[in-house]
């Protein structure tokens, strides 16, 4: 049987019409009913307020919603203030609806919005999460500036948050970006960004598409990918994110193993271009002022310690296997005292995590079971970090958080010298 | 009469030279078959270990949850232990070979047993390689998703896990060579059963909530999840 | 005696073609280096040749030329250099010969600073034209009110040294306007127009309608007070009149413009003016947004008035009726050079603003004839005529016509120095490569395309009088639109891209129809109930004639 091909003809038929187009932003969807239409206003918003001259369009592209979000996305009706607003734009709005098919995910989303956007020539591209209430015009323009007025071929969000905020991202996925590929991503794998059609036709060639990472690594992925081929980066301050209350999201330990594996496999997967790389570098941040960071969030930190001692117990002959034995030992030296006085200084963090990342590379279980156990550890240090920093300004977090990614920077030695020793399987 | 005796004697000798004459080279036959069949196992012994450290057959074990077994059961590396057995097998095959060239009429069903016998050990140790990978597989498994969900007593879970899978698996195999199949299925009945109430009284006592929490993943409704766990991490 | 005008019904412009001139610049008799009416007189035939119906021309009155003859100094006789009365009349009776109307210009809204009216009203403030005019001891009543001529005025209000008051001026100082709030001003300009009419003219432009009243407190636009002078001039003009027109040149809005019609006692017809900037843009952009936006948001207008669609004019491409970023974007698409900018537009000719290219001059000037309303040409486009920006205020535009490559172009024997405005004469715009003279002996010149063009809207009263329908396919780079009359329909499918493309037509309730191409007559596959499916090329377009057959 012949493959489906990305584009099925209906689509390949309204994509002709609109033709080339300069913009064109695309919205990942999958049951989105409840919040799509303030982003599909918002884009709409965008393309009028902000781009006013330039041939635009929006693509929907959806995974098989049963919730209708395919038909607000078509039948979606501008308020008068918008219809007002949509004069103002000089040319017609182009807005498109169309299923994908493959595998569900949003990595066969957005390889048809790629896919699209190579068909028309788009200038910029940008993708946004249906799921995010705080979507604004300007986050198109932040996202699409940089590429169609300075030429850039990967933007990147920066949210405003707390530096407590998103422990996940701030505690490792940040610091180990930034150290393996040496650039200083804030949100190395976010839900928006903004790219160039040419960077969007270069990952359509790539064979990421067909591997469990398009599944869920795909953000992060499209970071390392715009790393490794040496894109022109940068950052755009878009403001604070919230996602609908009531949107349907995977639990921590089904995040964090989507999150950490996809890490994994993707520094598995370019380990060619960044084992060399030494030290990092700061990405410039185009457009808004970076806005003030919300407040803390509530993370008890005590909670996250409460079992340390237990878990690392019933995960020793695991960790064993992982770890190195003074990590190990120090790991349960630190766990022997009352909870609120555990401590998991950076350093033993990084050694953790570079530890597991080498098990993971050199395979010593099954590779989920390897993520799965640095689950308990994250939360540990997570809830020590937190402890830590109870009642401390911002400010200090943030630098906190800087002097935690220059460990990361400086133990990469060791995890490159591992990393050498063992040729995976 | 003497002569009689002398006629018999002499011709139990002439026969016991006889028989002798006939039965040396046998048994000389018999011995070079031993002492190469020892020669030959023995290089296979090198060769599977070679092979298999070739192939980083400890690593697999080791990822397995092999290695560990073994450690604890005070055997050595598996390697090691695959070429012995490989060794083992082949001697013997060969030394039932030999005696069986000295055409002993009592030991002539034993060979052919053992000829019997030899696939349906491997296929028996078969199974239960495979149940010990299974079960440690599924202990590493239980263990991971036990802690990160918090549930009481990973430790006993994983194990309860564990026994059930091997026992099972050592009730398949030794039914598989036929060893005192009653008394065989009536252990693992007992066995079984044993662990399975084990854990429903662990789980249905201690792991209440676990159960719960379970439940209402699968069915969300008008859940409260509780405080704390909706922060994103993200 | 007063001359026959041509045969046809009350609402004759509904259907008329319209060419527009000036007398200064179209031909010169006498070789003084100005236009006049026996050189006018003697181009009738190419004028009649190329189709047109009604000439409208620009002011031919006495005038002391600070703008371009729109400051009147007499209303009631020719301007000398452009011949005598009887040249004038001797003209009117050889366009009627040809069948050719000719209305003129009527400049109400104010006269020039040396009509005699306004040099009696300055003499002093007991004079009793006085109050012909707008007086004011300060300079800020009507706030509210925007300068037209932003280029050249800072105010409204001029200072009159004599009488120490200021006077009350829309457009140029030396252009006071005329307070209707008098009655004697309207019976005056009513006389005016009863003059002209009879000595035969077919009606009037009047300029600048929106401005005749003021009031404090308003933008002293389309006040009720002016409309209720507009409705006054008409009623006496049907009074003693038939078979005229008055044509409105207010640059307003399409809903603002859609009073001038009244309940057709106003005016007969007024000019779209939103429409014309929004075809150059949807062209530029190659998106039918804009010009379908204008004109579904034009509302109807009563059945025996018109439309005046125009692409280029004597003045310059106005941008008064569009938003900030559309004219933000006309101005850096069609005039990146700063000098081709004028107060709010651009002061281009129709061909340098498409850089010469044929392919875009056609589809414009069909998009002209097609679309509704009676189209307007400007003398000069129909071969391609350049512009000289160079020239000062908006007479970049208003160089003489282009009749051969000889002396002066075949505009006029005098010396080149001499010439009211000198003749274009660069390689690619000059008299040498476009004239009339070249372009009517190739058979597929411009000049002989717009004629084809010209005759084939007049083959079908749709363009003129039907209704009009857009399709919107979803390829927006393709216009295509139903024109509607009875039971006659005429569909038209244009491509604005410079690439070629394809459309699906949703002509469902069309199917069985069988189109012909109007301009080859060729016959094109019956429409069935699925998308029918063309193909253009650049630029391409296709009228097409449907028929039941």
């Amino acid at each position: 049987m012949a493959q489906p091909s990305l584009l099925p003809d209906e689509l390949v038929q309204e994509l002709m019409a609109v033709g080339q187009v300069d913009i064109l932003v695309g919205l990942p969807t999958l049951n989105n009913a409840a919040t799509i239409a303030p982003v599909v206003r918002a884009v709409h918003r965008a393309f009028a307020r902000h781009f006013p001259r330039d041939r635009t369009v929006l693509i929907n592209s959806d995974g098989g919603s049963e919730d209708g979000t395919r038909a607000i996305v078509r039948d979606l009706s501008m308020d008068e203030a918008d219809t007002l607003l949509m004069r103002h734009s000089l040319r017609t709005v182009h807005r498109i609806s169309a299923p994908y098919h493959g595998v569900p995910g949003k990595g066969s989303a957005l390889r048809q919005i790629f896919a699209a956007a190579d068909l028309l020539q788009a200038r910029a591209v940008a993708v946004l999460d249906p799921d995010v209430t705080s979507v604004t015009p300007e986050w198109i323009q932040a996202l699409v500036s940089p590429v169609r007025n300075q030429g850039y071929d990967f933007v990147a969000p920066i949210y405003a948050r707390h530096p407590l905020d998103g422990p996940l991202v701030s505690q490792l996925v940040r610091p180990l970006v930034r150290a393996a590929y040496g650039l200083q991503f804030a949100e190395p794998q976010a839900a928006e960004f903004g790219c160039a059609g040419r960077f969007a036709a270069d990952c359509l060639e790539q064979a990421v598409w067909e591997t469990p990472l398009a599944q869920y690594g795909i953000d992060l992925w499209l970071t390392g990918h715009a790393v490794a081929r040496e894109y022109r980066c940068c950052q755009a301050p878009l403001g604070p994110r919230t996602v609908a209350p009531g949107s349907q999201r995977p639990g921590l330990a089904e995040t964090f193993g989507q999150v950490v594996g996809s890490l994994f496999t993707l520094l598995e997967a370019q380990d060619a271009s960044w084992l060399s790389r030494t030290g990092s570098e700061p990405l410039p941040a185009l457009g808004l002022a970076p806005p003030p960071p919300g407040d803390a969030p509530p993370i008890d930190g005590e909670r996250l310690l409460q079992s340390f001692g237990a878990n690392l117990r019933d995960l020793r002959s695991i960790l064993d296997a992982i770890l190195a034995p003074d990590t190990e030992t120090a790991l349960e030296e630190a766990s022997q005292v009352r909870t609120e006085r555990v401590r998991f200084p950076d350093e033993l963090w990084v050694a953790t995590v570079y530890q597991f990342l080498a098990a993971h590379h050199e395979g010593v279980m099954r590779r989920e079971h390897i993520t799965q156990a640095l689950l308990p550890l994250y939360l540990a240090r997570t809830g020590s970090f937190v402890l830590q920093h109870a009642g401390t300004d911002a400010a200090a977090v943030e630098a906190d958080l800087e002097a935690l990614c220059l460990q990361f920077e400086r133990a990469k030695p060791y995890l490159v010298q591992r990393w050498t020793r063992t040729t995976p399987r | 009469m003497a002569q009689m005796i002398a006629n018999a004697v002499s011709q139990a000798g002439a026969n016991f030279v006889d028989a002798i004459r006939l039965f040396l080279p046998r048994v000389v036959t018999t011995i070079s078959i031993v002492l190469a069949g020892w020669v030959i196992a023995a290089v296979l012994r090198l060769v599977v270990r070679w092979v298999l450290g070739w192939l980083r057959f400890n690593a697999a074990c080791e990822r397995a949850g092999l290695a560990p077994l073994l450690k604890t059961a005070d055997l050595p590396p598996a390697d090691v232990l695959v070429s012995k057995a490989v060794f083992w097998l082949v001697w013997i095959g060969f030394l039932l070979s030999g005696v069986d060239v000295l055409g002993f009429t009592v030991l002539e069903g034993l060979v052919a047993s053992f000829v019997l016998f030899v696939p349906r050990l491997i296929v028996a140790l078969g199974i239960f390689v495979v149940g010990l990978l299974a079960a440690n597989f599924l202990w590493r498994a239980t263990l991971l998703t036990a802690v990160n969900a918090h549930a009481p007593s990973p430790r006993l879970l994983a194990g309860g896990v564990r026994w059930l899978i091997l026992i099972l698996a050592g009730a398949m195999a030794l039914d598989h060579i036929a060893v005192a199949r009653t008394i065989v299925l009536t252990a693992f009945a007992i066995a079984f059963g044993a662990v399975m109430l084990g854990l429903a009284i662990a789980f249905g006592i201690g792991g209440g909530h676990v159960a719960r929490r379970f439940l209402e993943r699968q069915f969300p409704g008008e859940r409260a999840e509780p405080k704390g766990e909706d922060v994103s991490h993200l | 005696m007063v001359p026959q005008p041509p045969s046809g019904g009350a609402d004759w412009y509904k259907d008329a073609i319209f060419y527009q001139l000036h007398v200064k610049t179209f031909c010169d008799s006498d070789g003084d280096g100005v236009g006049d009416f026996r050189g006018l007189t003697g181009k009738l035939d190419y004028i009649r040749d190329l189709g047109v119906s009604c000439l409208w021309l620009l002011p031919m009155y006495p005038s002391p030329f600070r703008d371009d003859g729109y400051d009147i100094a007499d209303y009631c006789s020719i301007h000398p250099g452009y011949g005598s009365m009887d040249d004038f009349r001797a003209f009117l009776d050889a366009a009627h010969a040809r069948g050719m109307r000719v209305i003129t210009e009527l400049v109400v809204n104010h006269t020039s600073d040396q009509h005699q009216w306004f040099k009696e009203a300055r003499s002093s403030r007991d004079h009793p034209r006085r109050d012909w005019y707008v007086w004011s001891d300060s300079d800020d009543r009507y706030p509210d009110v925007r300068i037209i001529f932003t280029d050249t005025e800072r105010s409204n209000w001029a200072w009159d040294p004599v009488t120490k008051q200021y006077y009350w001026h829309r457009f140029f100082s030396h252009q006071p306007d005329l307070n209707y709030d008098n009655p004697a001003v309207r019976e005056e300009i009513w006389a005016v127009m009863k003059f002209w009419l009879d000595v035969g003219v077919d009606g009037f432009r009047v300029d600048a309608v929106p401005y005749l009243i003021e009031r404090e407190g308003t933008s002293c636009e389309n006040l009720p007070e002016t409309h209720d002078v507009l409705k006054f001039l008409r009623r006496r003009l049907d009074e003693h009149y038939t078979n005229k027109v008055l044509l409105a040149e207010a640059n307003q809005w399409p809903e603002d413009v859609r009073h001038y019609f009244g309940d057709n006692d106003e005016f007969h017809m007024a000019f779209h003016f939103p429409l014309m900037p929004r075809m150059f843009m949807a062209l530029r952009l190659e998106d039918r947004k804009p010009l379908v936006e204008i004109v579904e948001r034009t509302p109807p207008i009563p059945d025996a008035c018109q439309w005046g669609i125009f692409l280029r004019n004597h003045d310059e491409l106005t941008l008064e009726m569009v938003t900030e970023v559309e004219r933000d974007y006309m101005y850096e698409e069609y005039a990146r050079d700063p000098v081709a900018r004028i107060n709010v537009g651009i002061r281009r000719r129709l061909a340098p603003l498409l850089e010469g290219d044929r392919r875009r001059l056609e589809l414009m000037n069909g998009l002209l004839m097609s679309l509704p309303g009676s189209p307007f040409m400007y003398y000069g486009d129909e071969i391609g005529m350049g512009d000289n920006i160079y020239l000062g205020d908006r007479n970049g535009v208003r160089t003489p016509m282009q009749w051969n490559g000889g002396w002066n172009g075949g505009f006029s024997s005098a010396d080149p120095e001499r010439l009211a405005q000198p003749v274009i004469s660069n390689a690619l715009y000059g008299y040498q490569a476009v004239n009339v003279e070249s372009q009517r002996r190739a058979d597929h010149s411009l000049l002989n395309w717009t004629r084809r063009l010209i005759q084939a809207r007049k083959s079908s009263p749709v363009f003129s009088r039907g209704s009009i329908g857009f399709l919107k396919p979803v390829n927006h780079r393709v216009l295509a639109y139903l024109r509607t009359l009875d039971r006659e329909q005429v569909l038209v499918v244009c491509n604005l891209a410079s690439t070629a493309q394809a459309v699906q037509l949703d002509l469902a309730e069309q199917a069985g129809a069988l189109p012909i191409e109007m301009f080859g007559k060729s016959v094109f596959p019956r429409i069935g109930t699925s998308p029918y499916v063309l193909t253009l090329g650049p630029y391409e377009f296709f009228w097409f004639k449907l028929r039941r057959l």
